[in-house]
């Protein structure tokens, strides 16, 4: 549990700090609010996992090919310079 | 003018361990095999041409990036294929941002169920795919580094040289762009039924 000396933050202010919590860009006093309002407000709590599974499902594209077979291109491309 | 070999080696060295991380980003952007390989191929060519410029070697992979995502802009321009470059970024609107979670959750459901995180399952890989590759290239570019590549912002930031605010206003518009396409196909595709800005579960 988070210490409770944190000044509660409203919805509107929260909501400003989803994607720079979700993308890790919040530090220290903002984010010890910011955890500490989605403890307490079930509609933004909701809102920050709805964001972090549709990154996930992003994040899930990550192509994987080798590119093995472009380097012979991109090999003779440098080689005709 | 021609590299000398040693250039011509040195280039070699420093672009042929980062080919798979070029190769990726080209094909996030591009979603096509062909469209991809033609992308980095032509970003070799620019960065052949202009490697006398760079200083530091030791920043070739921001470097590279640019260069791929200008070519990218440019291959969109001249091809028509990919959506067209419309800056509105100084006359954004937070408040007219589109949010898939204001759309689709049921705040009223309270303890059970979470239509918003149903849809977000029930997306194929393709309607993403399809919603991303349909967001202005810009907006693309930086959902892309960001949520597939998992850059940060301050990555991001070197890679297209511009301000960590920009690349933060800027994801969250892509992100905006993203979900209203999302919302569409949704729509489109009988998942969620539009409904004044509700919906009712099918
Ligand atoms: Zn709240």
């Amino acid at each position: 549990m988070k210490k409770s000396n944190h000044k509660n933050i409203s919805c509107e202010e929260a909501l400003k700090r989803v994607f720079d919590y979700i993308d890790d860009h919040i530090q220290n006093t903002s984010r010890d609010e910011f955890e500490y309002h989605i403890e307490l407000c079930r509609h933004c709590f909701d809102r920050v996992e709805f964001e972090k599974l549709l990154k996930s499902r992003l994040q899930a594209l990550r192509y994987k090919r080798s590119s093995e077979w472009l380097r012979e291109r991109v090999e003779d491309i440098i080689a005709e310079f | 003018m021609k590299l000398t070999s040693e250039e011509q080696r040195q280039l070699k060295d420093r672009v042929l361990p980062l080919l798979d991380d070029l190769h990726r980003l080209a094909y996030h952007l591009c979603h096509d095999e062909n469209d991809t390989e033609d992308l980095v191929a032509e970003t070799i060519k620019k960065a052949c041409e202009k490697f006398r410029t760079l200083r530091d070697h030791g920043k070739i992979k921001p470097w590279l990036f640019r260069i791929l995502r200008n070519t990218f802009v440019s291959l969109c321009r001249e091809r028509k294929k990919y959506a067209t470059i419309k800056y509105q970024e100084d006359n954004e609107n937070e408040d007219e941002r589109f949010s898939l979670f204001a759309e689709v959750s049921q705040p009223f459901l309270l303890w059970w169920g979470n239509p918003e995180r149903e849809l977000v399952n029930k997306l194929l890989e393709e309607d993403i795919k399809q919603a991303l590759s349909e967001i202005q290239p810009e907006f693309r570019f930086v959902v892309v580094l960001c949520d597939v590549e998992g850059l940060s912002y301050r990555e991001i930031s070197n890679i297209l040289d511009i301000p960590i605010g920009t690349v933060r206003s800027r994801i969250a518009r892509g992100r905006s762009m993203l979900q209203r396409k999302l919302y569409d196909h949704a729509v489109e595709k009988g998942l969620i039924r539009k409904r004044d800005r509700h919906y009712e579960k099918i």
